[in-house]
């Protein structure tokens, strides 16, 4: 369901076969589509699959000239034997990165969410996010494995119409995932609402980037009923732990023990590292990342962690220079190279800075060529190049940047 | 005021159109969030969930209208 329209699964398996019928030649083949929140789009991701070809659901908002870029770059060649679906995620080097997920990987990750946090039929899942996002797209399957009801809101830029999504719930079974920042959106602007709606919601899974204890402890307060978890996953690994925290212990950091087809060790240096049937089959197009990252069976991620005495993962933080806006994933690379690809910017850097709803929002410290920075120009520039996450909302002019004795950014110096 | 709201947008929200006539369509959840937070620390205003509506949001002109409201 969406708010205009809804889809029985008779209905949508229909469109779906439909739709494979059409894409029949596209077998073996990786297809960019925009992944819009509604039907149609849901039916196009089934029907991908259907015909045996790799899904590859992109930002609804990409602008055209970057839709052209990517159907270019899924022309060169063919995606792995048995890829499902292509999610392009943020490197830390700043290049885009198209993470290949089997349907294998697809049903274990579906599997993995069912067992741990209780989907069933009778739960309504209100998927919020952007369906290229693993935090959302990975909720389809574990719904139609369950036979339950996905319903479909445009973001959660309208308040009112989550909510109407939630009163619109039968019984206490609606069930959702948010990011941190939207959590916090809803406990500043909506905090007695959300609580009058405690007993509608069953659980409600968090993730994508770490959540203040003090927003923990607040969710706990005004829903205490609900299963409230914190899960560890990203799009390389797939869905690997989770926590409830709000069964006992509310605990910033803690990610629980592995799921059923999920594995996790910490290495020697203190890494986190993942293996088991949800991992990535690899990068498309670049099988020396995939070799460097995918190596024996398992992925190191750029986590820091332990595991508690209980057995449970406790992270600390990230060794790399990515920054976590409202939980998606932005290489500061990636937007200074935007930025140095307009006609005011000599030097820059990309840095974080605190903000009240969001956590963390990024700035970006210019060097121009002695002009003053057109704010509004600069960031309309950008945004030809990057999604709209990626663009700063803040610019500073300074003198000079900060580097190293070896000529690179000296993003130590920018860190608070 | 209208012209104290535009200027914060444009200020806060460098990708968004502040004189448009569909501000609404423009806006993600923390480009509203962003606006929310602006209004009530410059205005002294309390603004929550049922203030986000698209005819409230509509255009700088709505927004003042709305906080006028707000602070009468």
């Amino acid at each position: 369901m969406t708010p205009t329209e809804s889809a029985t699964y008779a209905e949508l398996l229909a469109l779906a076969e439909r739709r494979a019928g059409e894409l029949a030649p596209t077998r073996g083949k990786a297809v960019a589509f925009r992944a819009k929140p509604d039907v149609d789009t849901i039916a196009t991701y089934f029907a991908l699959h259907m015909a045996g070809a790799a899904a590859v659901p992109l930002d609804k908002a990409l602008p055209d000239a970057l839709m052209d870029e990517y159907r270019r770059k899924l022309q060169s060649e063919s995606p792995a034997d048995g890829t499902a679906d292509i999610l392009f995620t943020t490197g830390t080097t700043g290049r885009q990165k198209g993470v290949m997920i089997s349907a294998d990987t697809i049903l274990a990750n579906a599997e993995n969410l069912v067992e741990a946090q209780g989907f069933t039929k009778d739960v309504e899942f209100i998927i919020n996010g952007p369906l290229n996002h693993i935090g959302s797209l990975s909720k389809i399957y574990p719904m139609i494995y369950v036979g339950g009801t996905i319903r479909v809101i445009d973001g959660m830029r309208d308040l009112n119409a989550f909510f109407r999504a939630i009163e619109a719930v039968e019984g206490r079974h609606a069930a959702t995932f948010l990011v941190p920042a939207n959590i916090r959106m809803l406990l500043t602007f909506g905090r007695a609402k959300l609580a009058s709606l405690s007993g509608k919601i069953e659980f409600i899974e968090t993730g994508a980037a770490p959540m203040a204890q003090s927003d923990m402890e607040a969710l706990c307060a005004a829903l205490p009923k609900t299963r409230l978890y914190n899960t560890y996953a990203s799009t390389e690994t797939g869905i690997i732990s989770t926590f409830d925290y709000n069964a006992g212990e509310c605990i910033a950091g803690c990610l629980g023990k592995p799921m059923r087809h999920s594995r996790m060790e910490i290495s020697a240096d203190g890494f986190v590292t993942c293996s088991g049937r949800t991992l990535m089959l690899g990068y498309y197009a670049d099988p020396e990342l995939t070799a460097r990252t995918l190596s024996g069976g398992s992925i190191k991620t750029s986590d820091m962690g332990c595991f508690d005495a209980q057995g449970r993962l406790r992270l600390s933080g990230r060794s790399d220079d990515v920054i976590n806006i409202g939980g998606f994933k932005v290489s500061p690379s990636e937007v200074e190279d935007a930025a140095m690809r307009t006609e005011w910017v000599r030097d820059c850097i990309c840095v974080e800075c605190e903000h009240k709803i969001l956590g963390k929002t990024l700035k970006l410290i210019v060097v121009t060529d002695g002009r003053d920075i057109d704010v509004r120009a600069l960031a309309a520039a950008m945004g030809e190049r990057l999604e709209a996450h990626k663009v700063p909302t803040t610019f500073e002019r300074a003198e000079s940047i900060k580097r190293t004795f070896n000529g690179k950014l000296d993003r130590k110096a920018y860190k608070a | 005021m209208e012209e104290e709201i535009k200027k914060m947008i444009e200020d806060g929200l460098p990708l968004v159109d502040a004189e448009s006539e569909f501000l609404f369509g423009e806006l993600d959840s923390l480009g509203i969030a962003e606006i929310m937070m602006m209004l009530g620390d410059k205005y002294g205003v309390q603004l929550d969930y049922s203030d986000v509506t698209p005819k409230n949001f509509k255009s700088v002109k709505t927004l003042a209208t709305m906080v006028r409201a707000k602070l009468s």
